[in-house]
């Protein structure tokens, strides 16, 4: 008997990485395998029946939605630590241009009466949900089974803060141009009374609570944020160019690109994950359980977004048509 | 520019939180998770982040931040640092890299953890920032080391140590585990945040960055400064914390974690840091010794922190401050001597002058561990480094999962302790202390000598162990640094005199 001798001269990228016969690019060489607590009944070596282990091992790796191989998953857009910093760089500049201009125009002490009160109800109130799905987001970081997965989501929990941090900038302008109507002082009681939020909330606060990692994934990418995308930002753009609120439009267009990069990812994996056979029954089945909460928030949302009418009708066909896309 | 102030605008941004109406707050932030019993909602929205940044700022820094890091990476890659550094040096790189870079990354994780479950929204949108600086950290590192694997294998160990059950990576992973892993956000944070990153960072991403700029390093140097320069913003998460946890009852709390996590990161860093700074970095190129950075940040920066937030030194601060000569010296002699276990290879760092050295910053050095030195160096001397290497497997700490050690002939016990009918060994009263604390915690944790005699390791011989642990699988293991050039000085002085 012999036994096999294992070559261990260098080689020219991380062992993991050599066996795909071509030059690795910088977002594998730096983002692909990272994770260490996966592939074992105890994902982390103290406290083997405590809570953390416990939560991991039913939520993570017992979840219904299983694949051979996560770490075999990229994202479409490669996004590194770098390349985020570069890209968003350069769009908060765009977005502060936008700011600067509009304000030495006197933007906001233009705006109509009735269309400031649309966006002390229906816009600055945004930031509590916004900042649920930059929570949501944070969570899926730390469950996800592989590291390009965390990756994706860590982006999209800062992409959450950066509309949180804009929406915020605008109020306080808001609050300055109209002091008297209490801009930056009102936006909690209107998100947890006002019958409008009141979708997007329960939305939010059960997507917040899903404990499972690949239905939160669902709840949160698949569902919520396009929620998101279609009511808050798109149905909303649209009432606001009508209001002559160019900047809203703007702003709005400008968080739009981050929520495609987004949406790029959160295809790649829904239909990786719909690529085993298995999967299918399960994620259609979470996409019918959370989709009237999406339909819900839009209904109440739309009902009283001004000059839009149809708006409801438009934002449920366009959540849809994403689903379409990803093959749910 | 007409845009707002920072200020203006920054307390509505972290105005983030509400009354949950569809479902009970309790499944929102489980306690297991958040950590946050006892301590109102009001109170939290009240957590007040000393280092402010936004998202704009963050990313226009941190993009300048990169660009000077990866901009010097590029200049100096053409002269070819690698061909012309101290064999000491490349170790250092390689034990730095294995050991840190996907630490990082699970530091991300970590940090995510606050942004879901921590009950202050500033803290919410603070570790967003952090999660994305140790993005950042495992991206850089990974990047920087991957230029080293075309030229040794050893360097593979910086994206895959974590994964293997090498003896220093388990006790890495068991104090990683206990500190950044499995602990409600806010305990967490105190020990992570707190505890490990205001003092021990600054020992290895400064101690070590003036040695590496010393050793002709400077892609290194900038590389580590850098990425403390984040870590000084965000390790301030915990401090607020701690001043909402002491003003509302829960001191002694705070105070324990601090205990444990201090104790536990010293024991870390005398391998990860003392061993380098104070054998493996060429002697010309040394700026302080081990001992010196200690006293300066934990000694004295990190216990006026404890003073100023109304907190008291851990316990055991008189055992700490004699552990400062001690114990790293006795990890370096048992690395050193069971260098084929390592993924890299340790320099000795006794020549004559580099024993000046140890004996003046650690006076006594020369009667205590100079005498074990002294052996070995002798057998060297007379061609037996088989002598130097042990057939046996030392007697491993159940908490630090380190060798127990102390200084020869004078101070060198194991500190016993039954519990649940099992024995286990502890390398200090302080060691053991932690495990009394949660001994459900720590009881289960098999150290790889426990592994060993359990059966959980074949064959159980050398070979076996060795296996088990990745060497001759991922890479060789460890020889010494500079292939024993050193004895020759102890050759010639020997000669001079005869």
């Amino acid at each position: 008997m012999t036994e096999a001798v294992i070559d261990l001269s260098p080689l020219k990228t991380w062992s993991h990485l050599a066996k795909q016969r071509r030059k690795p690019s910088e977002y594998e060489i730096v983002s692909t395998n990272l994770h260490w607590h996966t592939g074992s009944s105890q994902p982390f070596d103290v406290d083997p029946e405590g809570f953390m282990n416990t939560w991991y091992r039913e939520y993570r790796d017992n979840s219904p939605v299983t694949h051979p191989d996560w770490d075999s998953f990229r994202d479409p857009d490669e996004i590194v630590y770098r390349s985020y910093n570069m890209m968003q760089d350069g769009s908060e500049t765009y977005v502060d241009g936008l700011l600067d201009q509009f304000s030495e125009e006197g933007h906001d002490s233009g705006l109509s009466a009735s269309w400031l009160t649309t966006l002390q109800e229906l816009y600055t109130p945004g930031r509590y949900l916004l900042h649920g799905a930059q929570m949501a987001s944070g969570y899926l970081v730390h469950m996800a089974p592989a590291s390009t997965i965390s990756n994706c989501a860590a982006f999209q929990s800062a992409d959450c803060l950066r509309w949180v941090s804009r929406v915020a900038y605008r109020t306080r302008e808001l609050a300055i141009a109209h002091p008297e109507l209490g801009y930056g002082e009102t936006e909690r009681q209107m998100w947890e009374q006002l019958r409008a939020w009141q979708g997007y909330r329960e939305l939010t606060e059960r997507a917040l609570a899903c404990r499972d990692w690949a239905e939160s994934f669902i709840a949160v990418n698949v569902v919520l944020k396009p929620t998101i995308d279609e009511c808050y930002w798109r149905a909303f753009e649209v009432s606001a160019r009508r209001a002559g609120d160019s900047l809203c439009a703007l702003l709005t267009e400008a968080a739009l690109r981050d929520s495609e990069r987004s949406r790029r990812w959160t295809v790649a994996l829904t239909r990786m994950m719909l690529n085993e056979p298995a999967n299918v029954p399960i994620i259609k089945g979470w996409v019918q359980k959370w989709t009237p909460l999406s339909d819900a928030a839009i209904q109440a949302y739309s009902k009283s977004l001004p000059d839009n009418p149809g708006a409801a009708e438009a934002a449920v066909e366009r959540v849809r048509a994403f689903h379409q896309e990803i093959g749910i | 520019m007409a845009l707002l102030d920072r200020s203006e605008w920054y307390d509505i941004a972290r105005a983030t939180q509400w009354t949950f109406q569809y479902v009970p707050e309790e499944e929102i932030f489980p306690e297991g998770h958040s950590g946050s019993e006892g301590i109102s909602n009001e109170v939290w929205s009240t957590y007040d982040e000393p280092y402010k940044v936004t998202y704009r700022e963050y990313v226009d820094v941190q993009r300048q931040k990169d660009s000077g890091v990866y901009s010097v990476k590029a200049a100096l890659d053409r002269l070819d640092m690698y061909a012309k550094a101290d064999p000491g040096w490349i170790s250092i790189l390689k034990l730095h890299y294995g050991a840190v870079s996907t630490v990082e990354y699970a530091a991300a994780l970590q940090e995510s953890r606050y942004v879901r479950w921590s009950k202050a929204p500033g803290m919410r949108n603070m570790a967003t920032f952090g999660m994305l600086d140790e993005i950042r950290h495992a991206q850089a590192q990974l990047f920087f080391a991957h230029e080293y694997v075309s030229k040794d294998r050893q360097f593979d160990w910086s994206h895959e140590s974590m994964k293997t059950q090498n003896w220093g990576v388990l006790a890495a992973r068991h104090f990683f585990d206990d500190m950044l892993m499995s602990r409600d956000a806010t305990s967490t944070a105190i020990m992570a945040n707190f505890a490990f990153e205001t003092g021990f960072t600054n020992l290895q991403f400064i101690g070590l960055a003036s040695d590496a700029s010393n050793a002709g390093d400077f892609t290194f140097a900038k590389l580590i400064q850098s990425i403390q320069s984040d870590e000084a913003r965000h390790a301030q998460l915990g401090t607020p914390l701690l001043q909402i946890l002491i003003e509302n009852g829960q001191k002694d709390r705070a105070q324990r974690l601090i205990d444990i996590a201090l104790w536990r990161s010293w024991k870390i860093f005398t391998i990860l840091t003392g061993i380098p700074m104070d054998y493996y970095v060429p002697l010309e190129h040394r700026e302080s010794s081990f001992k010196e950075f200690m006293e300066e940040w934990i000694i004295d920066q990190f216990a006026r922190s404890l003073n100023e937030l109304g907190l008291d030194k851990p316990w055991y601060w008189d055992i700490l401050i004699r552990d400062l000569s001690e114990h790293h010296h006795g990890q370096q002699l048992g690395t050193w001597s069971w260098r084929p276990t390592l993924w890299w290879s340790p320099a000795a760092g006794v020549s004559p002058e580099e024993r000046d050295w140890l004996e003046e910053k650690y006076p006594g050095w020369n009667k205590t561990f100079g005498k074990c030195w002294d052996v070995l160096t002798e057998n060297l001397k007379n061609g037996h480094v088989e002598k130097t290497i042990p057939g046996t497997l030392p007697v491993i700490c159940n908490m630090s999962n380190l060798p127990i050690v102390g200084t020869p002939f004078t101070h060198l016990k194991d500190h016993p302790w039954e519990y649940g009918g099992r024995l286990y060994h502890f390398g200090s009263e302080v060691d053991r202390w932690i495990f009394q604390q949660d001994p459900e915690r720590y009881s289960q944790h098999k150290s790889l000598i426990d592994r060993f005699l359990s059966g959980d390791i074949e064959p159980a011989d050398l070979g076996g162990v060795l296996a088990y642990m990745g060497i001759g699988v991922l890479s060789e293991g460890g020889g010494d640094a500079h292939d024993y050039s050193w004895v020759d000085k102890y050759r010639s002085i020997e000669a001079k005199v005869s």
